[in-house]
């Protein structure tokens, strides 16, 4: 960990949060932080998510054969998706609902994963990285083959695949909904429109940045793991502390942007 | 950590590849203003044009930054190229005539911070990656600006949002059939974002080459073009949207060739077998 770059950080993330309180102060700032708690959620969830990249595809590390980017981005997007359905339905209804979509997207794929690893590879399910499974406490190490860091998906980095999901999709649709909060109430005045007529816009340029700050927090986690992690027991995963000023800050940047749309 | 796993000396330099690109993409924009002088939607192609030579240069870019392995797959740069550039360009396209210039120093400032922010925060320490991240940052930027002029004639906020429509005779102002309010946007986000890290992807490796990989990333720039050219259909006239159409389907038919020429030069022995004969009598 590097503590000046953590420091400048920090004080970057005050810096943005300031000038968003100078051009709007209430409603941007509120919008602000919102985002701020999304993207930090994207980028803490991506660690629980078990990435395998091309190791996992040939059978010799655990996790699912895609990249970190990847796999953040279905998920996510899966659950912006459907909290994006919910979205007139409240704040609390929205953000549960992207949750669930991201967890069940997560849920589905790391299960048809390990039909295709048990059933068409006939690989077992073992893990590279602890002797035990920290959940259900099954012996690992009899099972993983030579040469191999682990292989299949364990049952331990299936539940991390889902409680990543979840936390992905629920901040992924609180970024969405703070936009579009913001923009629904600002845009009749600027576009010197009705509600009904700028909706789609709103809906629109929300859901472009929502997907876009996705992407970046998800890529930038994606550069904190380097290429494979197995789920939550992974050493890797103590990781996590500088991802999350990294999602800060870079969540802060890119919604300020977002808010400078309409207070500018 | 930082181990630069491919060393290949020759070919353009990439600050050549660098300035070039940016000043075609600028100028190929700008020339869309045509659009506004002339009162037409005829020089819309030209936003396709700069889509092609912004991808050019990011694709270069690219390979720059995943020479040292970063361990994520290449398809995650075009992904955080096209997120941080979407976000400059939408504000960008308020300041109207200015928007490409604007669009172009906030990407660049959105691009260095994450690029600080992953390499010292997050320890990655390529020497790269600062510049890399800022200039793919500009390319999203541009690209999906370049995007925005091809496919509905304008790159300001209020053409990008508003359209007219007439209806019994009477102009009405739609904002649902426009390039941001239909969402068109989505799909030139990912059309740019898979164009740019799929040359790279699918060239790298010892045999790479750098005038193979450009141009396949102009025949995926073409190809892309040619799905926008399809989409403008929708916003600006049927003649204009063809001349887009008919000019990216010659340079992608253009680009496919060379791109199966310059593969056929590469390969270790290229031998044309023909399908096996079928003979009589068995």
């Amino acid at each position: 960990m590097n503590p000046t770059a953590m420091a400048v950080g920090v004080v970057l993330l005050i810096i943005i949060l300031g000038a968003c309180w100078y051009v709007s102060p209430t409603l941007g700032l509120t919008a602000l932080i919102g985002i701020i708690i999304g993207g930090v959620l994207i980028g803490f969830g991506t660690h629980f998510v078990p990435v395998g990249g091309a190791p996992a595809a040939m059978g010799q590390a655990p996790g699912i054969a895609t990249g970190v980017a990847m796999l953040a981005a279905g998920a996510g997007l899966a659950g912006l998706f459907g909290g994006a359905w919910a979205a007139e339905q409240g704040m609390v209804v929205a953000v549960v609902t992207g949750g669930i979509g991201g967890g069940l997207m997560m849920a589905i794929t790391c299960m048809m994963v390990n039909f295709v690893y048990v059933y068409g590879m006939g690989i077992p399910a073992a893990s590279g990285k602890v002797l035990h499974d920290p959940i259900t406490g099954d012996s690992q190490a009899e099972y993983k083959s030579q040469g191999t860091e682990g292989h299949g998906l364990p049952f331990v980095s299936f539940v991390g695949g889902v409680i990543g999901g979840i936390l992905g999709g629920a901040g992924g649709t609180l970024i969405y909904l703070e936009l579009l909060g913001l923009y629904e109430a600002t845009f009749p005045k600027m576009m010197g429109a009705t509600a009904a007529q700028v909706m789609p816009v709103a809906v629109a340029i929300a859901g472009m940045f929502a997907v876009a700050l996705f992407l970046v927090n998800a890529v930038l986690t994606a550069y904190n793991i380097t290429g494979t992690i197995e789920g939550p027991h992974d050493p890797k995963f103590k990781r996590w502390p500088r991802a999350i000023v990294a999602s800060a800050v870079a969540s802060a940047l890119c919604g300020f942007v977002a808010i400078l749309i309409v207070a500018m | 950590m930082s181990v630069k796993v491919e060393v290949i000396e020759g070919g353009v330099p990439h600050n050549k590849i660098m300035i070039a690109g940016l000043v075609s993409t600028l100028v190929c924009i700008y020339l869309t203003y045509l659009n506004a002088f002339t009162n037409t939607e005829m020089f819309s192609f030209f936003g396709g044009l700069a889509v092609v030579s912004a991808l050019i240069w990011g694709s270069h870019t690219i390979k720059v930054l995943c020479s040292y392995g970063i361990g994520t797959g290449v398809p995650s740069a075009g992904m955080i190229a096209f997120g941080s550039g979407t976000i400059a360009m939408l504000l960008a396209t308020k300041y109207g005539m200015m928007a490409p210039i604007v669009a172009l120093v906030l990407a660049a400032i959105i691009g260095y911070i994450l690029g600080y922010v992953s390499n010292n925060i997050l320890n990655m320490k390529i020497p790269a990656m600062v510049q890399a991240l800022t200039e793919m940052a500009v390319v999203g930027a541009l690209t999906v600006m370049g995007f925005a002029a091809m496919i509905s004639g304008g790159f300001t906020f209020t053409g990008l949002t508003t359209s007219t429509a007439s209806f019994l005779g009477l102009p009405i102002t739609s904002y649902a059939n426009s390039f941001l309010g239909g969402g068109l946007i989505a799909v030139a986000f990912l059309l740019g974002a898979i164009a740019i890290q799929h040359p790279f992807n699918a060239c790298l490796g010892p045999g790479w080459k750098q005038d193979r990989m450009l141009m396949l990333t102009a025949e995926c720039g073409f190809l892309s073009m040619i799905v926008a050219a399809v989409m403008s259909f929708a916003l600006i006239s049927a003649g204009s949207a063809l001349i887009s159409l008919i000019i990216a389907i010659i340079g992608w038919a253009y680009t496919y060739s060379q791109y199966f020429e310059l593969s056929k030069r590469d390969a270790a022995a290229w031998l044309d077998s023909k399908p096996i004969p079928d003979t009589e009598g068995h």
